[in-house]
């Protein structure tokens, strides 16, 4: 991968931080492809198989936390809902972000690799959200985002995102910002 | 003791003191008149569906391990080693033949036997009786469609008696079709608000719907069915203290999707033979088993445990569920519909938390404090409807719930064992 695109990449990811900390939420929508699957999951605490701690009984049982990431999700959505959820902040009655959070995207580890199509290429990063809510309220969400970025014209679209967040119990009351 | 509870609860006039979800001492006897002494629920059967399968959850503050033995039979634990009370098992889910601890390495088996002691001779000089030094069982663990509950002590009614005219609620969410239910998916996490403000709400709270929910109703992500006071809608009591909101027979409650409206409206006529005539007057869309156990049939389908964690913390531990007959496409919608309306980042969910947060934090001032909650609406407008088995309210925005709730709260509280209350 070209240095050029790397750093295309780079300035397009600091941007759309951006967009999301000064709460610019219909730039932000319009950074995605219509068929976008934006989706977060969390993690499970699973021995490995070497774990001296259990004697597997059956081995068809104990799979990897990869196998049940569907089940382990707490966002999963297309552009239709992310434009839902962005209509809803605008109501008036999104309690949950009125008044809104405070949020800091820091993105790092940014690695670009060939995609599954001649159109697209992958995209690592990671990421620490900040939020600083009401008087003394403060979250920290911590992981790695896995997108498909697709040449579109002179610019680029996130065509997919999948964001692991490294928590198992959620330790945030919740999740009413966008990574 | 701390003071009666029967002073704090007085449900005959609506009024409730708010010393209950704040006071650290109440927290404590809670845990041991409420928690050490209720059914609680652990999981259900599609969690550990084979020989070995094991799930660690907590009956309130303490840590539990749910096994089926090598034989097939379900055991529930204490996860805790019996040796110096490490825990035993660190992992969510898994499949074992024995779990042996990480501090010693002593090895039990997964129907609770002690079957491995490291320098047994040398240590102990073989005079360890691990006969007795096996994993502490629960009291009595038993199962409901699928539903598995347990209790702590040994003098609380069967699970049966527990639930009375509860069960037939619970199926008109986990028996609608042959087969029951299976989960699909998982959320965990943290809120810093006392237990009992969501297990009131999920039992009982259709007052709060149209304006906390209001952004998601008026975006599109709900039909929205008890938004309005429409007269159909009802609060039901079924009795020892679990409540249900329950909307009118031919109301839907479900997510606006295409496949799930489409779905529902297929298996209707089956579903209303299934559960009997009572299901051609009510339909029972949210509802708590007494005391922290909630199911969901309204924009999503959830079970979920409200854990306490202290007085001003909760975990929630929540499952989206899925009937087990439903075609692939169905369980996918459903599943999308659990975790984009009631998840950590729900639609809906996302709305609650500040409310119950602020419900709580403010209870530490003194002055709160001696305000008392108003759990008046609707006082003198229920009455006991013998088709329903059940108390009930005339209109769909009513507190008679919250009002049985805590009524039953309180005399758990004061009594000194099961055979007073």
């Amino acid at each position: 991968m070209g240095d050029e695109l790397i750093r295309e990449v780079e300035q397009f990811l600091y941007r759309e931080a951006r967009l999301l900390d000064e709460r610019r939420f219909h730039e932000w929508l319009a950074l995605f492809a219509d068929d976008v699957r934006y989706w977060m999951v969390t993690r499970s605490n699973l021995y490995p198989r070497s774990s001296k701690a259990i004697a597997i009984l059956n081995p068809g049982r104990n799979v990897d936390e990869t196998a049940d990431e569907d089940g382990l999700a707490v966002l999963d959505e297309t552009k239709k809902t992310l434009e839902g959820r962005v209509a809803r902040l605008e109501t008036g009655m999104a309690w949950a972000e009125d008044p809104p959070s405070r949020t800091r995207h820091l993105i790092a580890n940014i690695e670009v690799v060939p995609g599954d199509t001649p159109s697209e290429f992958g995209v690592y990063s990671n990421f620490i959200v900040y939020r600083s809510r009401a008087e003394t309220e403060q979250d920290f969400y911590v992981g790695m985002r896995r997108d498909a970025l697709r040449r579109v014209g002179g610019g680029l679209l996130i065509s997919s995102r999948k964001i692991t967040l490294d928590q198992n119990v959620l330790v945030a009351k919740n999740v009413s910002i966008f990574f | 003791m701390t003071a009666q509870m029967s002073q704090l609860v007085d449900s005959d006039n609506g009024l409730l003191s708010r010393r209950i979800f704040i006071e650290p001492e109440i927290y404590q006897q809670e845990l041991e008149r409420i928690f050490a002494r209720c059914w609680l629920f652990l999981c259900h059967d599609s969690q550990i569906p084979q020989p070995g399968d094991f799930f660690t959850t907590y009956m309130a503050e303490d840590p539990v391990l749910v096994v089926r033995d090598s034989s097939g039979q379900v055991h529930a634990f204490l996860n805790v080693c019996r040796h110096r009370g490490n825990r035993l098992c660190r992992a969510d889910t898994g499949n074992t033949a024995t779990f042996t601890c990480a501090y010693h390495g002593w090895t039990y088996r997964n129907d609770g036997r002690l079957v491995g002691v490291p320098y047994l001779k040398e240590a102990y000089h073989g005079e360890l009786d691990r006969e007795r030094w096996g994993l502490t069982p629960v009291a009595q663990l038993e199962s409901y469609k699928g539903l598995y509950f347990a209790t702590f002590d040994p003098e609380a009614p069967p699970l049966r008696e527990y639930l009375g005219e509860m069960a037939w609620y619970i199926d008109t969410f986990v028996d609608r079709r042959e087969g029951g239910i299976e989960i699909v998916a998982a959320h965990k996490w943290v809120m810093p608000c006392n237990w009992k403000f969501p297990a009131e709400n999920f039992g009982g709270d259709a007052y709060h719907v149209h304006w906390t929910h209001g952004a998601a109703i008026t975006t599109g992500f709900s039909v929205g069915s008890t938004a309005s006071p429409a007269t159909a809608n009802r609060m039901v009591s079924p009795g020892n203290g679990h409540v249900l909101i329950c909307i009118g027979p031919d109301g839907f409650g479900d997510a606006p999707m295409p496949e799930i409206q489409a779905y529902e409206r297929e298996i209707r006529p089956e579903v209303r033979q299934r559960l009997g005539s009572r299901a051609a007057l009510v339909n029972p869309i949210v509802g708590t088993v007494f005391p922290n156990f909630s199911l969901l049939r309204g924009t999503s389908r959830t079970l979920r445990v409200w854990h306490p964690r202290g007085a001003e913390k909760t975990e929630i531990w929540s499952w989206v569920f899925v009937d087990k007959a439903a075609p692939a496409e169905v369980k996918n919608a459903f599943r999308l519909s659990g975790v984009r309306g009631f998840s950590p980042a729900g639609t809906f969910e996302q709305d609650d938390m500040d409310n119950w947060q602020e419900c709580t934090q403010t209870c530490r001032g003194v002055m709160a404090r001696r305000m008392p909650i108003n759990n008046q609406m609707g006082l003198g407008h229920e009455r006991f409807d013998a088709a329903l088995g059940a108390w009930a309210s005339d209109s769909g925005f009513s507190e008679s719930n919250h009002r049985q709730f805590y009524r039953r709260w309180a005399r758990i509280m004061d009594a000194e064992s099961w055979t007073e209350i």
